[in-house]
């Protein structure tokens, strides 16, 4: 197990370098495609002349080989990576070190993560367990139809109705009702406000787990199903063993398998969800960074998030697959 | 009891099919054709797809005739002048909606074929050849996974946001379609390389590969049908994602290009307008964005449902 | 104590719900179980030998429902105890083993966990205890390094070990009788040869009933004592074994038996095989060359039994009675029952 841990760690070294390599890549061949460098980073904007200097500076985007379409440019690469080594990740548009924007704004999409896979949890075990339980019912059905449908809501889409339609008049609501200081005023207020961080994230953590929420109801139906159905539990039960021990030990224990699995898979989807989530309801995580990083055309800042939010990626793989050699044995020993 | 959980699985075996043959893709046809919901998708991904072809046969009004003065009309109903109201800059809403039909649909239908045959061919070289095949495709594919699709888009379409690449149906959603091909290919690849993992195996292909066939003719004609199936199925999910996405692209700016007008840049437009009164503006296009990527998902869904057999 | 009886079952019906109807697949079913005597039952899939097994065991799935009959361990009928009881009752008595060791396992517990946990569980047994309990099991079915091997995987086991666990984890609670389906259809013929020893040692050993399901006629003439045919869902022949081959008294039995390949009667698949017959025929002896004898159709699917005889279709000696009335299980001799209408000339006409 240990030498397992170990390998999937240097390959996860490999893929982050690989990721940083690629993204340096894309975003070499877009600078040298736009044809003025340093222009690029600033949209559509038109930066002042201190801040074209400056970006061009930390950047290296005076070295030739961004004038030439194709050059990898992989001076300017070992730099940046030997900056993001020490710890320099750059400053946003305003001379703001980018690594102080995130360390204030990660735990906020902390927080909203834990709304989301409480959700996640929630939603999937119980509506899943229930589906599985009653296969074939009316209920089992109707589940599955709901959690089509809240699959085929983009996040977007639900975040922008509830933002724009519904939040004001339920905070309205709220205020008049419990009092503008009240926990409620706060849940439902359309925008972050971070002296109550878990308060305003609440519903729009919700919201975002409801969306995601399908996969995890699906997943623990189809999971469940298989193991009351399986051939092992049919010999556990030959045993004589109480339903509780059957269900605990060969059905509960047999499908936490694929639901580990399943939130390695989402985190990159759910990260996106995240994206939008924080960037609509104006939460100052890092997601609500980048999506105002991209309205303000401040493309150094979105670089910067945006390799930071790949190395996290990669870290939570490298977890996923550790846990999922802890449950399953058959994955150790490859 | 408690036991109503033993399912079906541990039954078949016991009792022999008692009907006769019935082949997957048949009762897949046959369990599709049955459900309204999926009837009522196809009609409506269907009516879409026309009116992004055809606007015209929609709407007379050019979307980009924008008269100042007739701004903010509210809908006035089929047969007026303007059936679904006019924008702040006085352009015809159903014009906007049935031209801004184009560039999603479209854009998703390029990004989805196109993802597709990029992640066919590569899952198929992978699966078949490995070796240093394998090795090269399956590294580039856990590396395009890491990055989410979406952060890819924010970080490369924010730095072709000052470039302008001409007004065409297929120049404005070049950008988009390029980058979203590029980060949505690896899900079909991985998929297709374990299909052919398996079907590698399988005595026919072992026999035909005797027999002195190519590797291009085993590949296309044994192992493709077995895998291609379940790809189908993640089509219309697929599809619906892109819509979806440029949704998201457009309200940040980054999407298909103004002038051109799409659903999204609708959206976009339509929601700063929703305190005003003006709801209609957010409302109509939401509409149309939602009936078709609602379709598409529970299209997609019955697909996968249709054509997995363990999942009766 | 041998001779006891110790599993009974009789006039056994279990019918499926299934998406075209109810349909019948066991019919009447009846056998008997001694202490110390082997018991086969044989017939092609499909028949119910399988179905029959788990509903002594309780093991029905949820479309299942036992319509009639009783199953009765030392006296008590199992199948009036509730589920639970039911198999709390079996698992302690009445032990069963699986056909496919590698799904009957449970992938992500360690083989020391899945042959202790019942006593771990019902009996409360210390960690210890259960360990020194484990290794003792394997040692039972000589598997090699038991005290190291408690605590692998099933995956990490070959097929013949892996079918050996099963075996162990089946006598974990010391049962009287053991149900072995199809136990040795998964592996290959050497390896089968092992299990079945294995199995006839521990029987022997401990002086249990076991019954082993199996299809393959070459196993019954191995190990068994006594033999039941079946045939869509009810038995058709029960005999002692020995009896049962040397004559049998029933066209399905004879068809069966019939249709083993016999390297000896110069029985070749076709003209083809010349130079395999020539060699074969170096005393100069002549060999009638014969077509493999199959039985000719297939067996009815359980919602299609035909009306009266359920094997007449296939039969060469169906006559007009054996279309409408289904002939009972019946004496044909002391001991032998048989369910044709002309047993007798079935056991008259018997091969030399």
């Amino acid at each position: 197990m240990g030498r397992y841990i170990l390998r999937r760690v240097v390959q996860a070294v490999g893929t982050l370098f690989l990721v940083m390599l690629v993204l340096h890549l894309l975003t070499t061949l877009a600078i040298q495609l736009n044809g003025n460098p340093a222009l690029a980073f600033f949209g559509d904007r038109i930066p002042s002349a201190s801040q074209l200097a400056a970006v061009e500076a930390r950047y290296g985007l005076d070295d030739p080989c961004y004038d030439q379409v194709g050059n990898p440019c992989l001076g300017p690469f070992v730099e940046r990576l030997g900056a993001y080594a020490q710890g320099d990740f750059g400053t946003n548009l305003r001379g703001r070190e980018i690594t102080d924007i995130v360390a204030t704004a990660a735990p906020n999409t902390l927080r909203l993560f834990v709304v989301v896979t409480v959700t996640w949890l929630l939603l999937g075990m119980v509506l899943g367990s229930v589906a599985a339980k009653w296969r074939g019912t009316a209920s089992d059905h109707g589940i599955r139809l709901t959690s089509v449908l809240i699959d085929a809501f983009p996040v977007f889409v639900l975040l922008l109705v509830y933002r724009y339609v519904f939040a004001v008049p339920l905070s309205d609501w709220a205020e008049e009702t419990f009092g503008a200081s009240s926990l409620p005023a706060f849940w439902f207020r359309p925008s972050f406000d971070d002296e109550r961080p878990w308060a305003t994230i609440v519903v729009p953590g919700i919201l975002l787990g409801l969306a995601g929420s399908a996969a995890f109801i699906r997943l623990v139906r189809a999971s469940q199903l298989e193991s009351y159905g399986g051939e092992h539990v049919r010999t556990a039960r030959s045993k004589g063993l109480s339903e509780r021990h059957v269900v605990l030990h060969h059905v509960v224990r047999n499908s936490s398998v694929p639901v580990v699995t399943a939130i390695g898979l989402t985190f990159a989807e759910a990260l996106a969800g995240a994206v939008i989530t924080e960037g609509m309801m104006n939460i100052y995580g890092m997601g609500g960074v980048l999506w105002e990083a991209v309205r303000n055309s401040d493309v150094a800042l979105v670089l910067g998030i945006v390799s930071i939010l790949a190395a996290v990626t990669v870290f939570v793989m490298i977890v996923v697959d550790i846990a999922y050699a802890a449950l399953d044995p058959r994955i150790r020993y490859e | 009891m408690s036991d109503a959980t033993s399912s079906t699985e541990a039954t078949t075996g016991l009792v022999p099919d008692v009907t006769a043959s019935r082949t997957l893709t048949s009762d897949a046809w046959r369990s599709l054709r049955r459900r309204p919901d999926v009837l009522v998708a196809v009609v409506v991904v269907a009516f879409f797809t026309v009116v992004a072809a055809f606007p015209r046969l929609f709407t007379a009004t050019d979307p980009k005739h924008c008269i100042i003065g007739d701004s903010k009309i509210r809908p006035q109903g089929f047969g007026e002048v303007h059936p679904f109201g006019t924008d702040p800059h006085g352009c015809d809403v159903l014009a906007q909606l049935a031209h801004g039909a184009r560039p999603s649909l479209l854009l998703a239908f390029v990004v989805v074929s196109a993802s597709v045959v990029l992640g066919v061919v590569l899952g198929m070289l992978a699966g078949y050849y490995l070796g240093w095949v394998d090795g090269v495709i399956s590294r580039t594919v856990e590396v395009f996974l890491v990055i989410p699709l979406l952060l890819a888009a924010l970080l490369l379409l924010s730095l072709f946001r000052n470039v302008s690449v001409g007004a065409g149906s297929f120049d404005v959603i070049l950008l988009p379609a390029v980058v979203l091909t590029m980060f949505g290919w690896m899900g079909y690849a991985r998929y297709v390389r374990a299909s052919v993992l398996e079907a590698k195996n399988l005595d026919y292909v072992t026999a035909a590969r005797a027999l002195g066939a190519s590797d291009l003719r085993i590949m296309v004609r044994h192992v493709l049908p077995n895998a291609i199936g379940p790809v189908t199925a993640l089509v219309p999910t697929a599809i619906a994602g892109v819509i979806s996405t440029e949704a998201v692209l457009a309200f940040l700016g980054i999407g298909v290009r103004p002038p051109a007008i799409s659903w999204g840049i609708m959206i976009s437009n339509g929601s700063e307008w929703v305190t005003g009164g003006y709801a209609y503006l957010l409302l109509f296009p939401l509409v149309c964005l939602l009936a078709t990527v609602l379709s598409l998902v529970v299209l997609g869904d019955a697909l996968r449902d249709a054509l997995d057999p363990r999942l009766r | 104590m041998t001779g006891d009886v110790l599993l009974e079952v009789d006039d056994l019906a279990v019918e499926f719900r299934t998406s075209d109807g109810t349909v019948n697949a066991v019919n009447g079913l009846g056998y008997r179980v001694e202490a110390g005597r082997t018991l086969a039952i044989v017939g092609e899939s499909g028949c119910g030998k399988s179905v029959s097994s788990l509903a002594v065991m309780g093991l029905l799935p949820a479309t299942a429902r036992v319509t009639r009959g009783s199953v009765r361990y030392r006296g008590t009928d199992l199948l009036a105890l509730s589920r639970k009881d039911h198999r709390r009752y079996c698992g302690e008595h009445v032990g069963m083993v699986f056909q496919d060791a590698l799904a009957a396992l449970n992938p992500v517990q360690t083989v020391g966990f899945q042959l202790t946990e019942s006593l771990r569980s019902r009996h409360g047994s210390s960690r210890r205890d259960a360990r020194r309990r484990a290794v003792e099991l394997l040692d039972l079915v000589k598997v090699p390094n038991a005290r190291q091997r408690i605590d692998e995987y099933p995956h990490q086991f070959s097929g013949g070990m892996r079918q050996r666990v099963m075996i162990a984890s089946a006598l974990a609670l010391d049962p009287d009788v053991l149900i072995a389906d199809e136990p040795t259809t998964a592996l290959d013929v050497t390896v089968q040869a092992q299990v079945l020893r294995l199995l006839a040692e521990i029987q022997a050993e401990r002086t249990m009933g076991l019954v082993l399901i199996t299809h393959d006629m070459g196993v019954v003439a191995g190990i068994a004592d006594d033999v039941t045919v079946m045939y869509a869902g009810r038995a058709v022949e029960q005999a002692p074994v020995r009896d049962l081959f040397r004559a049998p008294a029933h066209p399905y039995t004879e068809a069966l038996l019939r249709s083993v390949p016999r390297l000896d009667a110069g029985i070749l698949h076709d003209a083809g095989c010349a130079e395999v017959e020539g060699a074969d025929a170096g005393n100069g002896a002549e060999r009638p060359r014969r077509r493999l004898d199959v039985v000719p159709g297939r067996p009815p699917a359980p919602g299609r039994v035909p009306p009266g005889c359920p094997f007449h279709p296939r039969c060469h000696r169906a006559q007009d009675v054996c279309r409408t009335d289904v002939p009972p299980l019946a004496p044909v001799v002391p001991g032998r029952t048989s369910a044709c209408h002309f047993a007798d000339v079935v056991l008259g006409g018997a091969r030399a």
